[in-house]
């Protein structure tokens, strides 16, 4: 399957100073498709969009969106439309001015304003807060008035910074899938900052992990979780974290906490030291020789049993352990 | 019962110092109290009133007061938000500027009028220096009634501006960058994002100035007493000028009087009139 | 070892003594406090330490003012406001007298100093210390205003308004001098001072008991014209409407005018190194017209004794020694002050020292006094107001003239004083 990249980075590099913040990043995120960028604080996610919404500068490489070069251009003939992680949202302005204030701006002629805005009020449910201020707003309904603001941007490129990240968690997962069925209504590419990997399952088709500047890796959640490229990767994405046994030749075998099972002989003996019930699942924190292991079962294991854990090979994942680069390729799951 | 109790002390502080004054006042501007009555106060009913109805020069003064604060002001705040909008950019130096800057503010006012004197001197002051190089021939700033006002605006303008300009970066600093990101991602310029995000959001600092700097402008006595004592043919003259005539020259302390309340009752009414058009400006936006 | 002992015993008995003797001597004397301008502070004050050591009963506590005279005024005025004044003896110019006199701040010198304090006194100090028969005030200096005139330019002053005008356009032309004459227009006392000479000097007179206090009279107008003139002609700079004595000496004094007009402390300051007309420059008394009385607007500092002094009869014991002949032979000799006791102006000492001393005995015997009123501070500041108008180019002399004697006779009318006719 084939798609028209809509956008393309090309060796985006930032440096302020000495230091790299992006070190290089190549990226393509198709039309209608959802990227998420994924990453511990401080690994460059934000300025990736930043970059690409010219608000910090590129040192270095090309950003291409429909195939043309927009690498130089002021954000302002960019179409690119962006929900910051505070909203953003003019604090002295209704919620209905805050909307049709961009428009007014690009010369869109009143009576069409005002049909967007009806259009995109609907959609986002914001109808009854139209002569509000942002401040007698609650944190979800700013979350929509940021999102509706750039969607009537008509952006070529939706950019979202941590637009979670205000929310309490249930809020969070509920506000999931309706972010979701927008994105994926509209027909240009959006991307998605979050530090929650999470977040990032349930909205991205695709992730790109971030770390130190650089893109780790890139693919849906499936290839992540079950074909990590590297070791940071396959720390990051899971939870319970995967499990990591140093090897004595130098490499590290990764083994994700549901992919133990119990044996009668062999394996690595272990001794529960606690653990946390999670009602379908429960989740074991074992001693073992090679140190800490977690484990996800269904069993009754009590704190203090003593027994022994082994694997499948297909399951086993096997890293370098200087380089952290992934060794061999066992069996693909689809 | 308790609330009151509680309030009193700030209520008693307030009837000392403000209207206890204004009272006695408002009694003294009913006597007559001056050098001719052995400074012996003398009910003389409304006459001070009357005469200060009839007084030319209070209205010349109150005008050219108003004047000098209404223009003084608006070109302190048009300096001092350019300054600040300069000051809130990144670049190098700015620590140092920044310090610098609030030099004039510093600086007491009678000193720095001395040294607009100095620079206003005709022939000798710097200013007539580059006039003279540009090989015209010198002006008599002070010396003129058109242009002595200009000279006590221009000397007031330098010393306030800082002060305005820090405020107005106060207000500057409590706007989130991203709202200006966001307003460039929409498709705005920066001259818009000046006037649709910067210019509301300063607002409430903008009024804070203005209001600071009128009561404090049309209370201007130092300057003006220093750089032209009131002249040429009194056109730089300000009420506080001339109340301080009345009551340490003349000694005529219950005139004085009703000229300091003449002027009190005119920034009274120019408050009122400040704070209803920012009412109605509020209910506008 | 002995023998530092007792050199140490013999310390401590001498210091024992002397305490003593100094608290013996630190009896409480009688304290008088004066406030002084700050340049008469200064000059004073090895005077008032000679005194403070001669006597052990009086104390002198001078208080040194504001340098500028109206700054002095303000002080002592807040002061005397409060009720009880904090100072027993004032310096004050002549002008306060009446204001001060007329306010009940004034206690009368004749009981102590008799009815012919005056006497010994030069005729130009004598007036503007009696008000309605009282005495009030023992000048310590003399002031008088002066005419300076280049000596390098011209052999002999000019005499007349016409001539002045003449001879400073001539020099004016020939490129000499760049003005040709500067004095203090800018609108404060010294306007008024300024003024006092000419409507004298063309035949005229300010003062209450005149038509609108002798403003609206035509020798006023052609004084205010000629003022007017002046400046519209280009003899004097247009700045001149916003300058104080300091402007015109520095003009003067960097040798780009004429003439000038000033107090007599300006001739030392022309003597300075660094002055363009040192060695140059003469005095003389102000210009009139054909048949007026040339005048010199009198200055002049003095004492003057506040009511609610405590002690009155120590501070007049102390005003006495200050405007005493010792004092003034000092401030003359070391400061270049004009004294005011007549037979100094003849010492051939002082006169060697000062050689200018006898053209400022001729200036003073010309001394007119400004309008000896309560009011006179607003009779001044009415005058200014016109004066000031017309130096920057408003309005007409006659008319300016003619409003300012209204303005004044409203003035006085209101404050129950007969106007004149």
């Amino acid at each position: 399957m084939t798609k028209t990249a809509s956008l393309r980075l090309e060796g985006l590099c930032r440096r302020i100073g000495e230091r790299a913040i992006l070190d290089g990043i190549n990226l393509e995120v198709a039309a209608g498709e959802c990227l998420a960028l994924l990453g511990p604080s401080g690994c460059g996610k934000s300025t990736v969009l930043r970059v690409i919404a010219g608000l910090d500068p590129c040192d270095e490489g090309r950003i291409l969106l429909d195939g043309r070069d927009i690498t130089h251009r002021p954000p302002a003939r960019r179409r690119v439309a962006m929900v910051f992680q505070s909203y953003a949202l003019y604090p002295h302005l209704s919620v209905e001015r805050n909307l049709t204030l961009g428009m007014e701006l690009r010369g869109v002629p009143p009576e069409q304003r005002e049909q967007e805005l009806a259009a995109v009020l609907e959609l986002l449910q914001l109808g009854g807060l139209r002569r509000r201020r942002p401040a007698q707003l609650s944190g979800g309904q700013r979350q929509r008035v940021a999102l509706a603001r750039a969607l009537l941007r008509k952006p070529q490129l939706m950019l979202l910074d941590e637009p979670m990240s205000n929310l309490d968690a249930q809020l969070r997962e509920e506000l999931r899938p309706q972010l979701r069925a927008i994105l994926s209504g509209g027909r240009a590419p959006a991307i998605h900052v979050t530090h929650d990997q999470q977040e990032a399952m349930g909205i991205a088709d695709r992730i790109a992990v971030l770390h130190d500047g650089r893109l780790q890796q890139c693919g849906t959640p499936r290839e992540l979780y079950h074909h990590p490229a590297n070791l940071f990767v396959a720390g990051f994405i899971g939870r319970p974290q995967i499990n990591l046994l140093p090897q004595d030749d130098g490499t590290v075998v990764g083994i994700r906490p549901e992919h133990l099972v119990a044996v009668d002989s062999g394996g690595v003996p272990v001794r529960v030291r606690s653990r946390e019930w999670h009602g379908a699942s429960q989740q074991l924190l074992l001693e073992s020789a090679q140190g800490p292991l977690r484990w996800t079962c269904d069993g009754n294991q009590e704190i203090g049993e003593e027994l022994r854990l082994g694997w499948e090979p297909r399951h086993e994942h096997r890293f370098r352990e200087a380089s952290g680069e992934r060794l061999g390729s066992p069996g693909r799951h689809a | 019962m308790s609330s009151l109790l509680l309030m009193a002390p700030a209520l008693l502080l307030l009837l000392a110092v403000f209207v206890w004054p204004l009272l006695d006042y408002a009694w003294l501007s009913l006597q007559a109290q001056s050098v001719f009555t052995g400074l012996e106060t003398v009910p003389v009913g409304a006459a001070n009133w009357q005469r200060l109805l009839a007084d030319g020069r209070f209205w010349q003064d109150a005008g050219q007061t108003l004047r000098f604060a209404l223009v003084s002001v608006a070109l302190e705040l048009v300096a001092g938000l350019a300054i600040a909008l300069l000051l809130h950019q990144r670049w190098r130096g700015r620590g140092t500027v920044r310090s610098l800057a609030l030099l004039p503010w510093a600086l007491p006012t009678t000193v720095m009028a001395l040294g607009w004197r100095w620079i206003f001197n005709d022939p000798h002051g710097p200013l007539n220096g580059v006039v003279q190089s540009l090989g015209l021939a010198t002006v008599p700033f002070l010396a003129s009634p058109d242009l002595a006002w200009v000279a006590t605006v221009v000397a007031d303008v330098w010393k306030t501006t800082p002060f305005v300009a820090l405020l107005l970066l106060a207000g500057l600093q409590m706007i989130p960058a991203d709202l200006y990101e966001a307003f460039a991602l929409e498709g705005g310029t920066p001259w818009q994002g000046l006037r649709r995000i910067t210019l509301p959001l300063l607002r409430p600092y903008i009024f804070i100035a203005a209001l600071f700097r009128l009561a404090q402008a049309l209370g201007v006595f130092d300057l003006i007493a220093v750089l032209t004592g009131g002249g040429p043919a009194s056109s730089t003259e300000s009420l506080a000028v001339y109340a301080y005539l009345n009551a340490m020259r003349f000694l005529d302390f219950g005139y004085s009087a009703t000229v300091m309340l003449g002027m009190f009752l005119l920034l009274l009414l120019g408050a009122a009139a400040l704070l209803l058009w920012r009412r109605q400006a509020e209910v506008g936006a | 070892m002995s023998r530092r002992l007792t050199a140490i015993a013999l310390g401590l008995l001498l210091a024992l003594a002397m305490g003593l003797l100094s608290w013996v001597w630190a009896r409480p004397a009688t304290v008088v406090r004066v406030l002084m301008p700050a340049p008469f502070a200064d000059a004073t004050a090895d005077l008032v330490a000679t005194f403070n050591r001669a006597h052990r009963d009086v104390r002198i506590a001078v208080t040194r003012g504001p340098f500028e005279t109206d700054a002095v005024s303000d002080l002592a005025i807040s002061s005397l406001l409060l009720g009880d004044s904090p100072y027993d003896l004032l310096l004050m110019d002549v002008t306060w007298t009446a204001k001060y006199a007329a306010a009940g701040w004034l206690e009368p010198l004749d009981p102590w100093l008799g009815p012919e304090a005056l006497e010994p006194l030069v005729t130009g100090a004598r007036a503007g210390n009696r008000i309605d028969g009282r005495l009030y005030r023992l000048p310590l200096v003399a002031d008088m205003g002066l005419l300076y005139w280049r000596t390098d330019l011209m052999a002999a002053p000019p005499r007349t308004p016409d001539e002045l005008v003449a001879i400073a356009r001539a020099l004016q032309q020939q490129g000499k001098v760049r003005w040709g004459y500067v004095w203090q227009g800018r609108q404060y006392e010294g306007l008024s001072c300024v003024f006092v000479e000419l409507i004298s000097g063309f035949g005229g007179q300010w003062g209450p008991g005149e038509a609108g206090v002798g403003l609206a009279s035509p020798a006023a107008a052609r004084a205010a014209g000629w003022l007017q003139q002046l400046v519209n002609e280009g003899i004097s700079p247009r700045a001149v409407a916003n300058f104080a004595e300091p402007e015109a000496l520095q003009s003067f004094e960097a040798g780009e005018a004429a003439f000038m007009r000033n107090w007599p402390y300006a001739w030392q300051e022309l003597q300075r190194p660094g002055s363009a007309v040192a060695g140059r420059v003469g005095i003389t008394t102000m210009v009139a017209e054909p048949g007026a009385a040339p005048a010199a607007t009198q200055g002049s500092w003095g004492f003057s004794l506040l009511s609610g002094s405590p002690h009155p009869e120590t501070a007049v014991t102390v005003l006495r020694a200050l405007t005493g002949e010792a004092s003034q032979r000092r401030l003359v000799s070391r400061y270049g002050y004009t004294p005011t006791l007549q037979h100094l102006f003849d010492d051939p000492e002082l006169v060697a020292e000062r050689p200018q001393l006898p053209q400022l005995r001729q200036a003073l015997d010309q001394a007119v006094l400004r309008p000896l009123n309560p009011g006179y501070a607003q009779l001044s500041d009415i005058l200014q107001r016109q004066l000031s108008a017309l130096i920057s180019g408003r309005g007409e002399a006659a008319t300016a003239m003619a409003r300012a004697g209204r303005e004044s006779d409203l003035l006085l009318r209101a404050s129950g004083q007969e106007v004149g006719r």
